[in-house]
């Protein structure tokens, strides 16, 4: 099941390429991303936002990083200055606050993920096909499970 | 009044017909299924407690005992059924003999594997010997655990133990499953076998994980962790089991190596005789130290508890197979109702000599299910309790203690109409072999399942009390006496 390392590997490489992402303020759409069920109120929801099939899966950058405090079992975030376009997010519940996905020592994920769509992840990441949603021009709202 | 054969009528009319289901599949097929397919039949719901009904004998005066099993029973749903015998859902049976009474009661492990496949009705989880299927939810190692191989109580909780994910934790009374058991946070959801070796003081060891790496596992005897290492290994072996002495682990490397990771999980492991047997011998104290033998090829599910002598020699016994035919094609097709004869399993020692030689001393009969007294666990013994005598069923039909110093089997044979599960030991006195043998068998005549205590020093003088449930419960694999 070495397949579930590439889940919060993808999240590491969203990381550490952020910095020299241009974030693209040329677009007039905005995301409310709402994330629920959040069991353990500590650490923070991390997550990566791509816009094309071949970014999710791993060969490219995500156009936006989120980090939400996640002190409470529901809490949100406002992308803004989004191009329309379709869309998918790949996160994680952060909970020991290291900023990375913690593992057991077999590689297996031991913090809560999901994906966009609450797409279901099978023996890795949920695929593009189903964690992938529409940006609509003005206010736009998605809500994540994460369990 | 017509009997409608097909499939969904079929299972209609088995659920009212009583928990145990025989597969439509060869119901359908035309030929009478052999009696032994009742071993691997289906039980749809929990099983109430029961008062058993005795039969012959009756129960020491004041013996009070649990006997906890686990076993698969529940194969097969309308949209697919499982593809092995390791891969139905567990089913825990708590047997208690009290105030000279027995009482049966069983419950499924209610994992999320068996959850899903209940909504869908139909298999979808892979496993062992089962593939993945449209429908499969799979982000963790614990979505196909089927919580089916053996148990253990520590405290105030009884573990469902499987051996490729976490143990599942049950109420040992009610045995209402109350979720997966995380040792500590960073250790969740690592594979824990179902063959831990218990020292006499209640101290765990085991091991998780075949492969490259294996976890060593150790617990304090309330169940805590006390330590937890990843060990590096050789060869990607396949082990069930493995076995230790009071100062070493002892983890036999068969040539049954995985190659890559797919499902089913035996479809990705090749025999490889060429490679023989190896037996990695580990200090408790210092994973470090490893020690590494050289066997002819051998391969193996269940060993028996080691042990040293003065000069260092290392000895333990096993059921050892000339290859893993069981394992591979006749526990699948177990499953079909059929029986596909492979090399039987040998009760063989295994002595490991400290100038690093190798030898096997075979007993010269097929075995299974080796057991033996736990007070004497890691340290030298004489006796192994096995079941024998399978005749021409996959299943045995006789109990027996085998003296290894006087290479003499003390055996019962329960007769061709009985399918015999493995029996364990409960203490009365002091001394090796004082007290009782405790065990099940599945009596195909009478289509029940029946509890058994058998004078430990006298096996083949037959049961001394036996009882009899009002049905039949589907053979299991491990339990363990509390």
């Amino acid at each position: 099941m070495k397949q579930f390392k590439s889940i919060f590997t993808a999240i590491a490489m969203a990381g550490a390429t952020f910095s020299s992402v241009a974030i693209a303020q040329d677009g007039g759409a905005s995301l409310t991303i709402a994330f629920t069920g959040i069991q353990t109120t500590e650490g923070a929801v991390m997550g990566a936002v791509f816009n094309s099939e071949e970014a999710y899966n791993g060969k490219g950058a995500p156009v936006r990083q989120i980090m939400v405090k996640a002190d409470k079992t529901e809490v949100a975030t406002q992308l803004d200055g989004l191009a329309p376009g379709t869309y998918a997010i790949k996160l994680f519940h952060d909970i020991d606050g290291d900023m990375k996905m913690t593992t057991n020592p077999f590689g297996m994920p031991i913090e809560p993920f999901a994906f966009s769509n609450n797409a279901p992840g099978n023996m890795g990441p949920a695929k593009w096909a189903d964690a992938a949603f529409e940006v609509k021009a003005g206010a736009n709202s998605h809500s994540i499970t994460i369990q | 009044m017509t009997i409608d054969l097909t499939r969904r009528a079929f299972l209609g009319t088995s659920l009212l017909a009583g928990a145990a289901i025989i597969t439509p599949d060869m119901a359908l097929a035309g030929a009478a299924p052999a009696g032994w397919t009742l071993g691997v039949a289906d039980v749809d719901a929990d099983i109430a407690q029961e008062t058993l009904t005795l039969i012959s004998g009756r129960a020491p005066e004041g013996l009070l005992t649990t006997l906890y099993r686990n076993g698969p029973a529940k194969f097969r749903r309308a949209g697919g059924e499982a593809g092995h015998w390791f891969d139905g859902d567990g089913l825990v049976r708590k047997w208690r003999v009290q105030d000279g009474k027995a009482t049966l009661a069983a419950r499924f492990v209610d994992t999320p594997k068996r959850r899903l496949e209940t909504r869908l009705d139909a298999i979808v989880q892979p496993g062992f010997g089962t593939a993945v299927r449209p429908g499969a939810v799979v982000t963790s190692p614990d979505d196909t655990n089927a919580a089916n191989t053996s148990v253990l109580v520590k405290g105030d909780e009884l573990w469902a133990l499987w051996e490729a994910g976490s143990p599942a934790i049950l109420d040992p009374e009610s045995l209402e499953t109350r979720g997966f058991k995380t040792f500590r946070r960073d250790l969740k959801a690592m594979p824990f076998l179902a063959h831990p070796r218990i020292e006499p003081d209640g101290t765990v060891w085991n091991l998780g994980g075949g492969g490259k790496a294996t976890v060593v596992w150790k617990l304090n005897p309330d169940g805590s962790l006390a330590k937890a290492e990843v060990v590096k290994l050789d060869r990607n072996s396949y082990f069930h089991d493995f076995t230790a002495t009071a100062r070493h682990l002892v983890i036999v490397l068969q040539p049954w190596v995985a190659e890559g990771q797919k499902f089913p999980v035996s479809t990705s492991m090749a025999w490889k005789p060429e490679l023989g047997t190896q037996v990695v011998v580990i200090d408790k104290d210092d994973l470090t130290r490893q020690r590494v033998f050289e066997l002819p090829a051998f391969s193996f599910f269940h060993l028996g508890d080691g042990w040293e002598e003065k000069d260092g020699t290392i000895r333990f016994d096993g059921c050892l197979e000339a290859d893993p035919t069981f394992g591979q094609r006749s526990a699948s097709a177990l499953l079909r109702g059929e029986h596909i004869k492979g090399p039987s399993p040998i009760m063989t020692q295994v002595i490991l000599r400290p100038n690093g030689k190798a030898e096997m001393k075979s007993a010269g009969f097929s075995a299974e299910f080796p057991t033996s007294d736990k007070r004497v666990a890691g340290v030298a013994r004489r006796f192994t309790t096995h079941v024998a005598n399978y005749r021409q069923t996959p299943f045995p039909h006789a109990i027996a203690n085998w003296d290894w110093e006087k290479g003499r089997d003390d055996k019962f044979d329960f007769g061709d109409h009985q399918l015999v599960e493995e029996f364990l030991f409960v203490a009365k006195g002091e001394g090796e072999r004082n007290g009782w043998l405790i065990g099940t068998t599945l009596n195909l005549k009478e289509r029940r399942s029946e509890l058994h205590l058998i004078d430990a020093r006298r096996v083949s003088d037959g049961p001394i009390a036996s009882w009899r449930a009002s049905l039949p419960l589907p053979l299991t694999f491990h339990g363990t006496v509390a």
